[in-house]
């Protein structure tokens, strides 16, 4: 009896259901709510269950058809009008029309709006973040949102603007069932209510802090799901996202730490797949501090890091190493009359240092973040190795850190940190998503440098009609940025995640988040 | 008895609601916002200041001159004292039905850490104590420095690569398999799955505890095996276990009736303060395995300064610590006729 019930408690797992496909996500999702969330893991759940009104083509950050078939701008691109998909019905059966359109788009971007739960700690702060504010804010992009006929709607501007459809690409901005939202009211998107959207999956349970459980939608009106239950796992350590899917417990996984691309490649069941790159990792230097100050010790410290070695001792070669301030998809936006970043060259940085008036140097702090990010996987050692490469033209860096908290909020207070590390992961394929966080009315107060000219690039960035148009506006914002030197970009990392083998089509997106209706599992045994 | 039970819950009451105040100017003095904390890199400082007004977080702390109950704390107690706890900043999910799921998961896994602790070390301690110096004592006292000294999270990883991924025995992660579901009553998955009569899902969630169980168990064993060694010595030291054995009573009997009952008062006294320990250890071992508790949701709490889920967790978990010193105190009159409570 002893021995028969020790068989059947270390028995191998069971078979898994071949069909099933099981997702290692890098923690539990905070809501299905779309518009109100802008965790990344919330985002890939959300992404399985939502249609937002345009796409991403799979794999790029181009634009393509979503839930709006097109989207045409007036002469200045202060109106934008969405021609919608017909037939396409939400989750719950009803309709998919201009009203849900309106609904959706309305209570995110209107306080007032009754079904935006506001009272109830609802804050859809990406609206405010990426349209500049919301109903009436004296700097919100968004001017009304009409209703033009029953497949039709158009969204008046405050100012042109051609990033718009961009925006509303992103993964934040999934459309609802408003009839699902008015029955579940401020209970929607918990745990204890059903997030109904026209997705390639339909929501079925959600178990928090273990597991969301899908369904494929029957009816899907793109690429419809080639498996019969999807399950998103939220296993928050990746040495164990490593270990699960080494048993064959969970089928591909986001998020390893670069370190863990030998074991992977070691594993004959396992393939490492390479996110597309759309991050950058980059040292800011203050305006307040006495020697940053000048440009020359700027440009000197610029030369300084040998990005090179960083990138290939710290990424395991996944990440890029000349790096401009935008990722290589965005590359378009470039000068062709300065390079990318400063190449390494000690000798003319300490000369530079000397002409600065710093021939002995001077002693600095740089703070390097407490958490690890898909931009900078391992901070510590990364802050180690550049403060090494400063001692060697004479600048003595005092490595420093603190809570992520506490660092996110010091890094803007005045005076504010010397030099620390920071980065950003996009949201959409436009470079105004890079600049306009860091620079510009928007940006971030951090290196306390924020000139007029830049401003008015970026203004012009976003009402710019073409690509071409925009390459030029942007070409001279970079060789700006690059001759002031106040931001050093480190490196565009390639954030690593692994498939068993028998995983087939998954194409991940530079974005951080794609649909699984692609995914063929039917080599799973 | 009586008497002695309705003040310590009077005591209770009391001290959970100086809890409250102290947790609440507590996590408002740990420095960086939630609203901060919640736009990550985003937070730029004028998109801090709308989302923190957004939240409320701008009102005062205990008193508005202006509106007297627009405060942030009189507006807490005042729901707390009704059972609601608020809810998450971000997700909304109120903290009272997120400790209704996740408290069974960390009770559940600690009750089996403490068993296996018990199990294992309780033997190895009176083992130890019995065969003094011998193969078997050095052995236990190997073992439960181990036990004190690997980190958990350590020994976590390590269990689950060997157990899981080369072996393939156990299950690295998670609470349950996807294969299955538990619909709950108890919450206790090894329970409801007998109730519900699902033999496979019992299995499976069984499999499921035993790596995390021992994990969490590995500190509590190495201590109770350490206190029952001590603990025994000294009793069988004592005079009356040599007039036990004098007057010609089996060794066993001795052992077990008369040495076992008196050294097994200090160990209870460690349960106690273990059960308090399972606590802290089960955020490391949560975060390892998977496991849907309390321990890794107030971990991420306090990094995102979730308020709420913080207060909650906070007031709840001493709570916990309460209850258990009260049947810790109350087991003592059980084992010693001589502790009397009145």
């Amino acid at each position: 009896m002893k021995k028969l019930i020790l068989t059947a408690l270390l028995a191998t797992l069971p078979a898994a259901s071949a069909a099933t496909l099981v997702f290692g996500n890098n923690g539990e999702p905070v809501s299905l709510e779309s518009g109100n969330i802008t965790d990344g893991i919330s985002i890939l759940v959300q992404r399985q269950i939502y249609d937002t009104l345009i796409d991403f083509k799979d794999g790029t950050t181009d634009l393509t058809p979503g839930l709006a078939t097109s989207w045409t701008p007036n002469a200045n691109s202060t109106a934008w009008t969405f021609k919608l998909r017909p037939n396409v019905k939400f989750h719950d059966g009803t309709p998919m029309n201009a009203d849900a359109i309106v609904f959706n788009l309305r209570r995110w971007w209107d306080k007032a709006d009754a079904y935006g739960f506001r009272d109830q700690g609802r804050t859809f702060e990406i609206v405010g973040d990426l349209l500049g504010g919301f109903k009436g804010d004296p700097t919100a992009v968004i001017k009304d949102i009409v209703k033009v006929d029953n497949m039709t709607v158009r969204v008046d501007l405050t100012k042109s603007s051609t990033v718009l459809p961009n925006v509303l690409a992103a993964g934040y901005f999934g459309i609802a069932s408003p009839t699902a939202i008015k029955k579940d009211g401020a209970k929607y998107g918990t745990p204890a209510s059903k997030a109904v959207g026209t997705g390639p999956f339909i929501f079925q349970s959600w178990t928090t802090g273990d597991r969301v459980t899908l369904s494929p939608n029957k009816s899907y009106w793109g690429v419809k799901a080639k498996v019969d239950g999807l399950v998103i796992r939220s296993i928050k350590d990746a040495s164990q996202r490593l270990n699960e899917m080494k048993a064959g417990t969970i089928d591909f996984a986001n998020d390893l730490t670069p370190d863990s691309l030998k074991s992977v490649q070691a594993d004959k069941n396992l393939v490492a797949v390479k996110r597309p790159s759309f991050n950058v990792g980059f040292v800011s230097m203050n305006n307040n501090n006495q020697y940053l100050k000048n440009q020359k010790v700027r440009q000197a410290i610029s030369m300084a890091i040998n990005k090179k070695a960083i990138v290939e001792a710290f990424w395991n070669g996944l990440a890029v190493s000349n790096a401009s301030f935008v990722p290589p998809v965005l590359a378009w936006a470039n000068s062709s009359k300065v390079p990318a970043d400063y190449k390494f060259d000690p000798a003319a940085a300490k000369k530079m240092l000397a002409d600065a008036g710093y021939p002995n140097g001077f002693a600095i702090d740089l703070w390097y973040m407490p958490v690890s990010r898909p931009y900078f996987p391992n901070p510590k050692p990364i802050a180690e190795a550049m403060a090494a490469d400063l001692s060697a033209i004479g600048i003595k860096v005092n490595l420093k850190t603190e809570d992520w908290a506490k660092y996110l909020q010091d890094r803007n207070a005045t005076p504010g940190f010397d030099m620390y590390m920071i980065g950003w992961t996009g949201d959409y394929g436009d470079p105004d998503n890079f600049y306009g966080a860091y620079y510009g009315e928007n940006g971030s107060s951090d290196i306390s440098w924020n000139p007029p000219e830049i401003q008015k690039l970026l203004e012009q960035g976003r009402a710019a009609a073409t690509q071409a148009a925009k390459a030029k506006i942007y070409s001279q914002l970079q060789e700006l940025t690059y001759d002031a030197a106040y931001r050093v970009p480190i490196a565009h990392s390639q954030p690593l995640a692994a498939a068993r083998s028998y995983v087939k089509g998954w194409i991940p997106s530079p974005l951080g988040s794609e649909a699984f209706n692609t995914i063929d599992i039917s080599g799973k045994k | 008895m009586g008497s002695y039970l309705i003040r310590r819950i009077l005591r209770t009451v009391l001290v959970m609601l100086g809890i409250s105040v102290v947790v609440f100017v507590f996590v408002r003095s740990i420095p960086g916002d939630p609203a901060v904390a919640m736009l990550g890199e985003r937070a730029t400082p004028a998109a801090a200041a709308a989302l923190r007004e957004q939240l409320g977080l701008n009102k005062p702390w205990f008193f508005n001159p202006a509106n007297p109950m627009d405060a942030q704390y009189p507006k807490y107690i005042g729901a707390l004292l009704q059972g609601d706890l608020g809810s998450g900043l971000k997700s909304n999910i109120p903290v009272v039905n997120e400790l209704k799921t996740r408290f069974p998961a960390t009770a559940e896994l600690s009750v089996a850490a403490l068993l296996f602790a018990l199990v294992v070390g309780m033997p190895a301690g009176i083992l130890a104590a019995l065969r003094r110096n011998s193969a078997w004592d050095n052995l236990a006292t190997g073992i439960s420095l181990v036990g004190v000294s690997m980190p958990v999270f350590w020994l976590g990883l390590l269990l689950s690569y060997f157990f899981a991924v080369k072996l393939g025995w156990l299950p690295p992660s998670a609470r349950l398999g996807y294969e299955f579901t538990i619909q709950p009553i108890t919450g206790f998955y090894l329970i409801d799955s007998v109730l519900r009569g699902n033999a496979g899902a019992f299995w499976d969630a069984l499999k499921h505890l035993i790596l995390p169980a021992i994990a969490l168990g590995s500190i509590p064993l190495a201590i109770i095996s350490r206190i029952t060694r001590s603990s025994l010595l000294d009793v069988l030291g004592q005079d009356y276990v040599r007039t036990a054995r004098a007057k010609g009573l089996a060794p066993n009997s001795v052992t077990i009736k008369h040495a076992l009952r008196n050294a097994l008062l200090p160990v209870v006294t460690v349960i106690g303060l273990q059960a308090g320990a399972l606590l802290g250890g089960a955020v490391l071992t949560e975060t390892i395995f998977s496991w849907p508790g309390i321990g890794s949701w107030v971990y991420e709490a306090i990094a995102q300064r979730d308020y709420p889920i913080i207060q909650g967790g906070v007031i709840f978990a001493a709570l916990v610590v309460s209850v258990v010193n009260l049947l810790v105190d109350l087991s003592y009159a059980a084992l010693d006729p001589r502790i009397q409570y009145g």
